[in-house]
């Protein structure tokens, strides 16, 4: 398919050491994130995708272009690498300037783009410092702009908010969604999960270089069956609302709020139980909300891998 | 090779030529290049300076002296005729010796050191009881004499060692100073083929190297040059093939960086540890005199050594093995050569474009 992101059978070995095993992907358009602890394979996997190395096994394409076909594949791609390294003694704008001119385009036209890029992260300040003297913060930046520089289809963000301030890290996820709504590929590898759950469209969970989950964060949720959904009910009477969640069978454990004012239901039976509690909000009953609380990324990632996986 | 690829080409040089020429990790480059610059230059200044002690000896002759004049003094003259030949010395020295003849009884010996010059030859006659013994003439060369000490220096030490480390340490450094610095995802991560990052890469570094040994070739040059006087300069370079060694021995300095570069770009893809084909290419190097007809073609001395426009004589005391390794045994045509020169860097250059494709970023983010 030449609008996906495809990963067949992928596998990477560094010598005797599993990078990724048995990886089969679709990314569609949106914000994807991969998801998964130190060392679960997300570097590896963004490597593979804009072939800085190869699969010891199966193909990769995005788009329909190979990864070993660099001329193509990094006019459609941008990739904002953790590599915290430059080449020596460049400015920042040089450093963009220098990047864009490897592509072949003429001087000026590189220079607007140099520009624009550095707009976008908000450097034009610092755009004729040395890139060594930037801070944490600042060569994030340099390098988020290095990947949208080109105005890429493909946007392969490695730990993008890392060392971000949060006014910054504002900016960026606005960037990322604009890119998305663009019909842009935003490919994020993220350990912080909160932050999943603002970004990302889907998610590829990772563990120990498998990928355990794909897709939309409340689809995945909805597939685990051992672990029933919990759902939070904020109402006047809890007590009561408990008494009769128990006696319809729908909720199999039920703890109330320490506040009084609701109540935490797991249930085996999403669909039945919503279908009851219309019932009783008629008997009056006064329901605030209804909300699911473990659809999101940090609850999803807790059932498929365990809390140690997530602790690292 | 299409218009973008020449643009990227460009792009590469202008990246890689400045970082490669101006890297404080190169300065001991500019060293080794700058090494026989100063060896003319302190030869030079010494020539200088014997010249003109020898010109204020000859304003002290009681005669006006020449070459003929001083060439015609011979063992066992007398030194009433040296002196009637060439006049009361302007530096003298004198010496008895007292020489056992049996026990207890010696034999006085006169001994007299007389010295003169004609301004560009010293000559020092030494008399045993006032007739000549020993007789010593030394002169200062002219160019053309000289230009055999030059290309004693080009072959041993430039040729062999200073351009040899010195493409070591440019084309070495032009992927694997990347994945040390940590840097290579840069050109990874744009869109250009990476056999045009290679060559991008390995013009820069020729332009490099040829910007510092040709310079440094041509300072040898005006160096080797400087202490002659005009005359002898006009007559070295102009009717003693002097400019022609002169242009030759830089195109050599070029072939040399093309071969050697060539060689160091596919090794430093290769090997992590540059000691270990520096090593091994050094020993090949130098042990090509002594390797059958064929094994002397797959190296770039044989065929650079062929191309030097003056060869090294081997003095008849020579060791053999010494002789072999100065002599040129079976040098092959220049055209020849330029073309093993050329099929060699071709064919490690081939080899580069096929490790470079397969190169990955295997470095940590740590």
């Amino acid at each position: 398919m030449n609008d996906r992101i495809t990963f067949e059978d992928v596998s990477k070995f560094y010598g005797e050491i599993l990078g990724v095993n048995r990886v089969n992907l679709s990314i569609p358009p949106g914000i994807t994130s991969l998801v998964g602890p130190n060392g679960s394979g997300k570097t590896t996997l963004m490597n593979l995708m804009t072939g800085l190395v190869r699969p010891s096994r199966g193909q990769i394409q995005v788009l329909g272009y190979r990864t070993d076909d660099s001329e193509n594949l990094f006019k459609i791609v941008g990739y904002s690498t953790q590599f915290d390294a430059f080449p020596k003694g460049l400015t920042g704008f040089e450093f963009l300037y220098s990047y864009l001119r490897l592509s072949g385009q003429d001087s000026s036209m590189c220079e607007r783009l140099a520009w624009r890029a550095i707009e976008r992260v908000n450097l034009t300040e610092a755009a004729h410092r040395k890139v060594a003297s930037y801070s944490k913060g600042m060569r994030q930046r340099i390098r988020l702009s290095q990947a949208l520089a080109h105005d890429p289809k493909v946007l392969v963000l490695d730990e993008p908010l890392n060392g971000l301030d949060p006014l910054a890290r504002a900016e960026m996820i606005a960037l990322f969604r604009a890119a998305a709504a663009e019909g842009c590929y935003v490919i994020i590898s993220s350990h912080i999960l909160h932050e999943v759950d603002i970004i990302s469209d889907q998610v590829v969970m990772l563990s120990n270089g498998y990928v355990v989950a794909e897709g939309n964060i409340q689809s995945v949720r909805g597939e685990i069956q051992e672990h029933p959904t919990q759902i939070m009910i904020r109402c006047t009477r809890p007590r009561e609302l408990a008494a009769k969640m128990l006696e319809s069978n729908y909720a199999i454990e039920i703890s109330i709020h320490k506040d009084e004012h609701g109540l935490l239901l797991k249930t085996r039976d999403t669909d039945r139980f919503y279908l009851a509690m219309n019932g009783m909000a008629m008997n009056g009953i006064e329901i605030e909300s209804i909300a699911p609380a473990d659809d999101d990324a940090l609850s999803v990632y807790e059932y498929l891998i365990g809390n140690e996986e997530v602790a690292r | 090779m299409n218009r973008l690829w020449w643009a990227q080409v460009k792009a590469v040089i202008r990246l890689e030529f400045k970082k490669t020429l101006f890297a404080r990790r190169g300065l001991w480059i500019y060293v080794l290049a700058a090494l026989p610059v100063f060896l003319f230059i302190a030869f030079a200044v010494a020539f200088g300076t014997q010249q003109h002690r020898a010109e204020a000896l000859a304003r002290r002759s009681e005669k006006l002296l020449t070459y003929r004049d001083l060439i015609s003094i011979k063992t066992g003259m007398s030194k009433d005729t040296v002196l009637s030949l060439l006049g009361k010395p302007p530096v003298a020295d004198h010496w008895v010796e007292e020489r056992p003849t049996g026990p207890g009884s010696t034999e006085k010996i006169e001994h007299q050191m007389y010295h003169y010059s004609d301004g560009q030859n010293d000559l020092y006659v030494n008399f045993s009881n006032n007739k000549v013994d020993n007789v010593s003439l030394t002169g200062f060369d002219d160019p053309a004499r000289s230009s055999i000490m030059f290309a004693g220096i080009f072959q041993f030490f430039f040729l062999r060692l200073a351009v040899f480390f010195g493409c070591l340490g440019i084309f070495m450094n032009l992927f694997r100073g990347e994945v040390l610095d940590r840097s290579l995802h840069f050109y990874f991560l744009a869109p250009v083929r990476r056999e045009v990052l290679m060559a991008g890469k390995f013009i820069a570094g020729l332009l490099a190297t040829c910007t510092i040994f040709v310079t440094s070739e041509i300072l040898q040059t005006c160096a080797f040059l400087w202490h002659f006087t005009a005359r002898q300069q006009d007559l070295y370079l102009y009717h003693n093939h002097g400019l022609e060694h002169a242009a030759i021995y830089i195109g050599v300095t070029v072939l040399a960086c093309i071969g050697y570069g060539a060689f160091f770009l596919v090794a430093g893809m290769v090997f992590r540890n540059p000691i270990a084909p520096a090593a091994i290419a050094l020993i090949w190097e130098g042990i090509n005199p002594f390797l059958p007809n064929i094994l002397k073609q797959i190296s770039i001395i044989y065929y650079l050594k062929s191309l030097c426009p003056v060869d090294v004589p081997v003095d008849p005391g020579t060791p053999p093995i010494l002789a072999l390794l100065i002599s040129n045994g079976e040098p092959v045509s220049a055209p020849f050569a330029i073309l093993g020169i050329l099929l060699v860097a071709a064919i490690a250059l081939y080899i580069s474009s096929i490790q470079v494709r397969r190169m990955e970023v295997n470095y940590t983010t740590e």
